[in-house]
């Protein structure tokens, strides 16, 4: 078989995305030297994509390239909600342009870049204190449905079925079994935890780092919270 | 005021319509003033089970459009007067319905009636939430298996944000579980949810387990609604659904795999 060595196979990565408020070079290089400065460990080699969207005037494709690899992150390409004509002019010059993962909510396109612009910042983050207020939902969370708490912490008292969604920018308390997805952090918020009674979800994600059901195995039906080491998940028993 | 109840499930197949013509005719049995309508408009299931397929001339939707009174459309039944049935359109779409003028039928049956029970299609489509729209109650018909609780789930999230009652902020819809086609036999092999996994997951009261029954198949054959075969285990199911409907407190059986006869059932076996 002539691929017997190699296959080439679609997967998820959680990526960091740089957005740029300015086309500025010197603008951009004072903010990012004052951000790499608190975290060099955190940022070495980080492969980033650079968000244009929010650029209007003509931007130095070539220049911000440059800039990005003189800080040692790992150029990837770049990104945001842009015309057809200037998505062609990136791939004219050589550069690749990384679409968001097709999500087939709206949330779901927000938390993957969300997650990971909020990734490039969660070292200042989490020294900062989050005093959010709870949202609470009486009542089971059926597949299907959505609940998100923006700048709030998430209380369900009731289960969140399989096929059902919550989000929360804060932490998430599911007094009930938790059989769907449950989002913390969701816009950049390191120190998010996800609190439930029985654990048998279908995905977990804080601040952009997810598990699906397969990493769950050990906590799996049993009451537990999870929270993030570094920049990892890890799951705890509640009692 | 008359309780409009929607047997409605999200999938097909699953014994919405065998458990309205069941629950029906055994409300109309009990006395009350019982209508059951079909909203699976292009499909036309219910007179066939109920057994007046060849008297129906015009239907729910002649009615909704005005071509037709109640008078003309509803079917009495010929084993309970009681009992009248308002039958689908075999040849409209499903679109066929508005809010607006089911509301208008469903107000003038409520004056006639103590209970409506509206059949409801499959999915979750406008058909489906036109069924459930103005329901005080919800029979949500589910089989013991995952992608019928799933979606049995899916329609009780429906009850609870897109009907009137939710729209309305009125007091939520009384939501019953009936599960159906149960097989103990299969359960205990593990290839079937238990009740009890069904419960645990949807979380709303148990209204009736009705087995998985050859007299079920019988019944839709013959037009009898199975509740009149009051020797079969599914008939005598649906007769405990009725009991509980009107407040009865009723034990559960045709929960274990072996049979108990009748005179161990009797004496508290
Ligand atoms: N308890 C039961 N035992 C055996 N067969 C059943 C039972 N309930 C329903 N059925 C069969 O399942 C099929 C679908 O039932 P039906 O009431 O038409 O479902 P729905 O209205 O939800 O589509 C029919 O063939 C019916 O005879
Ligand atoms: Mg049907």
């Amino acid at each position: 078989m002539a691929d017997a060595s190699i296959e080439f196979k679609g997967s998820s990565f959680t990526l960091s995305v740089l957005h740029l408020k300015t086309s500025v070079l010197a603008d951009i290089r004072a903010d990012l030297t004052h951000k790499v400065a608190q975290a060099p460990d955190f940022f070495y080699r980080v492969p980033v994509v650079v968000n244009v969207e929010k650029i209007n005037d003509s931007i130095n494709y070539q220049g911000i390239k440059t800039l990005i690899e003189e800080f040692d992150f790992t150029f990837v390409g770049f990104t945001g909600v842009i015309a057809k004509a200037q998505r062609q002019l990136i791939r004219d010059l050589g550069y690749s342009f990384v679409n968001t993962a097709k999500a087939n909510t709206a949330t779901k396109a927000k938390m993957s870049k969300e997650a990971v612009v909020a990734k490039t910042e969660s070292v200042a983050v989490t020294t900062q204190r989050h005093l959010y207020t709870d949202k609470i939902h009486r009542g089971p969370v059926r597949s299907g449905q959505q609940v998100y708490a923006k700048e709030q912490n998430l209380v369900i008292i009731g289960s969140v079925s399989a096929g059902a969604e919550v989000i929360a920018d804060g932490n998430i308390h599911v007094y009930g079994s938790l059989r769907g997805r449950a989002i913390a952090g969701a816009t950049g918020h390191h120190s998010a935890q996800i609190y439930c009674q029985n654990l048998q979800a279908e995905l977990v994600s804080i601040n952009g780092n997810y598990w699906l059901s397969e990493s769950m195995e050990q906590h799996w039906d049993s009451p537990v919270y999870i929270h993030l080491t570094d920049n990892e998940l890890t799951s705890s028993k509640l009692i | 005021m008359a309780r409009i109840i929607v047997v409605t499930s999200g999938k097909g197949g699953v014994g919405k319509t065998t458990s309205s013509a069941a629950i029906g005719l055994g409300l109309a049995l009990k006395g009350h003033k019982v209508v059951l309508i079909d909203f699976d408009i292009g499909l036309r299931n219910l007179d066939l089970i109920m057994g007046c397929e060849r008297r129906v001339v015009y239907d729910f939707v002649n009615v909704i459009n005005g071509e037709a009174t109640l008078n003309q459309a509803l079917i009495k039944d010929k084993r309970v007067s009681s009992l009248s049935i308002l039958p689908a359109s075999q040849t409209r779409d499903k679109d066929a319905l508005n809010k607006e003028n089911v509301g208008k039928v469903l107000d003038d049956l409520g004056k006639l009636y103590d209970f409506i029970i509206c059949d409801s299609p499959a999915g979750i489509e406008a058909g489906a939430m036109m069924a459930l729209y103005y329901a005080d109650e919800a029979i949500v018909t589910t089989n013991p298996e995952v992608s019928s609780v799933r979606d049995s789930d899916r329609i009780l999230g429906m009850l609870a944000s897109r009907s009137r009652r939710a729209e309305l902020g009125l007091e939520p819809i009384k939501e019953h579980l009936l599960l159906t086609r149960y097989c103990p036999k299969r359960v205990a092999e593990g290839e079937m949810l238990s009740v009890e996994d069904v419960e645990d997951i949807l979380s709303i009261p148990l209204l009736g387990v009705i087995p998985e029954s050859q007299s079920v198949l019988k019944a839709s054959n013959a037009g009898e609604p199975v509740i009149l075969d009051t020797d079969s285990d599914a008939g005598q199911a649906y007769q405990d659904v009725i009991d509980r409907l009107l407040g009865e407190t009723i034990e559960f059986r045709f929960l274990l795999a072996e049979k108990k006869g009748i005179f161990s059932r009797m004496f508290g076996g």
